[in-house]
């Protein structure tokens, strides 16, 4: 159990799961900068553009604290350099720890326990590389088809693309709220006053503006210490 | 409800094309491909240092095992994110990942505090904005993570650090829902009862639950705008 996790922590590999980060950093470097050179064709404004950055890395905090919590955990399972290579992309903590269990799997022993070795490990890294490729490959080749498929659905009527953007969302979240729904307790409780703790913060913000990029970091602390103190 | 500020005549068309769509295609497969091959470069350090090597049975029988579990996201996420996220943003989030917790709650909150129209290129730019300023804080936070990370775990009290791990995103999924749930209350109801349905109470699996949530919740919504109970606002 020590030796694979001595290897897992080398410095080579944080080198090789370096070479990741830094292409997520520089997608989203390019990406920042053919924004302010698009922003003039549909009259999005310089300050507009800081503040849309300054509100989504505002509001980016307090998730980003919990993915903080997560990998530290995930780190003693799967070394430093692999859980900060693979919680930089795609595929959140629950999702690699099921590639990482599938891959033991695969090689016939137990994750983490007895026969886990190297070799194993090699399995587990196998399968979460494969797995986020699965993401990585499709939307690389395909995800500008994916254009056409929403014009097709809004058939260029600008309201109806609004209207249609609104119930996509309430869909998506209506969904990722069932889960917690369905659990009861805890997530429930957080769910609900997180809910209503942010329609009276947005409310709140009419009257004070300068509070409104700080609303949904507010509404989730207020969600979590109610759920500590309910659940 | 004509919007000045929306750009449809054929002139800016051809700009917001050359000058957007293309290189977030151009950049978008490239750092994709580009992503999925380095993916493999911690194999390869262990081939090379260590001499491991994976015996192709093996490394079959992980790949089919792992695809039938996750095989049908690889589609049906992209599919049912895309009317959010856009082009841009679809492939932000799906090399940085962490959709639901992050992208699509700064994305919006981004369109929010700028006071975009919704559906607007003028959204599309600003929401990814969003998403850019929320992968930057996402790559300082994970990095800060696996310098001091098991360090100041250590030192902060369990009851924390338990709070973030089970209640963030239960409190942020239900306060992004209230956020939308105020801009068209009606679309509410149907958004739960899908999932809570085929979830819940059918069972269903969840490559089918979640398009079902969100084209179930589009259809009802195209009902209520071709009635014209929801008002575009």
């Amino acid at each position: 159990m020590e030796d694979y996790l001595a290897i897992a922590n080398e410095w080579g590999l944080w080198i090789a799961g370096g070479l990741m980060v830094a292409v997520a950093l520089i997608q989203v470097l390019l990406y920042y900068r053919q924004l302010f050179v698009a922003a003039k064709t549909v009259d999005v404004t310089n300050e507009q553009l800081k503040q849309a950055f300054r509100t989504g890395a505002v509001t980016a905090i307090g998730p980003v604290l919990a993915i903080f919590v997560i990998m530290v955990g995930l780190m003693s399972v799967i070394g430093g350099p692999m859980a900060w290579m693979r919680l930089s992309v795609i595929g959140a903590a629950p999702t690699e720890l099921t590639a990482a269990h599938v891959g033991a799997d695969a090689a016939g022993v137990p994750f983490g326990g007895e026969g886990y070795d190297v070799q194993a490990m090699a399995v587990s890294w196998w399968t979460m590389a494969i797995n986020g490729v699965g993401w990585l490959v499709l939307v690389g080749l395909f995800g500008h088809t994916l254009e056409k498929g929403r014009e097709k659905l809004g058939g260029g009527d600008t309201a109806w693309l609004g209207v249609l953007s609104t119930a996509a969302m309430i869909g998506v979240f209506g969904y990722l709220n069932t889960t917690n729904i369905l659990r009861l307790g805890g997530p429930l409780i957080a769910a609900i006053t997180g809910g209503i703790a942010m329609v009276l913060l947005l409310q709140l913000a009419k009257k004070f503006p300068p509070i409104k990029e700080y609303t949904l970091g507010i509404a989730m602390i207020i969600g979590m210490v109610f759920a500590v103190l309910l659940g | 409800m004509s919007d000045s500020s929306e750009n449809t005549n054929a002139g800016a068309n051809e700009q917001y094309d050359l000058l957007w769509k293309r290189p977030v295609i151009r950049i978008g497969v490239v750092t994709m491909l580009i992503a999925a091959v380095l993916s493999f470069g911690p194999l390869l350090y262990l081939y090379i240092v260590h001499g491991v090597s994976i015996d192709i049975r093996t490394a079959l029988t992980a790949w089919g095992l792992i695809v039938a579990i996750f095989g049908a996201f690889y589609i049906v996420e992209p599919v049912s994110f895309y009317p959010i996220l856009g082009l841009a943003g679809t492939y932000l989030s799906f090399l940085s990942g962490n959709i639901s917790n992050l992208r699509l709650p700064c994305s919006a909150m981004a369109q929010e505090v700028v006071g975009t129209k919704e559906g607007t290129r003028q959204a599309e730019i600003v929401g990814t904005m969003g998403i850019v300023g929320s992968v930057v804080v996402n790559l300082i936070g994970v990095t800060a993570a696996a310098v001091i990370g098991a360090w100041l775990i250590s030192v902060l009290p369990a009851v924390i650090t338990d709070a973030f791990r089970n209640y963030t995103a239960p409190a942020i999924f239900g306060a992004v829902f209230g956020q939308f749930a105020m801009r068209e209350i009606r679309f509410a109801p149907f958004a739960l009862a899908i999932p809570l349905i085929t979830l819940g109470l059918l069972g269903l699996p969840v490559w089918i639950v979640i398009p079902a949530s969100v084209f179930g919740t589009v259809a009802i919504g195209r009902v209520f705008y071709k009635k014209g109970i929801v008002k575009p606002k």
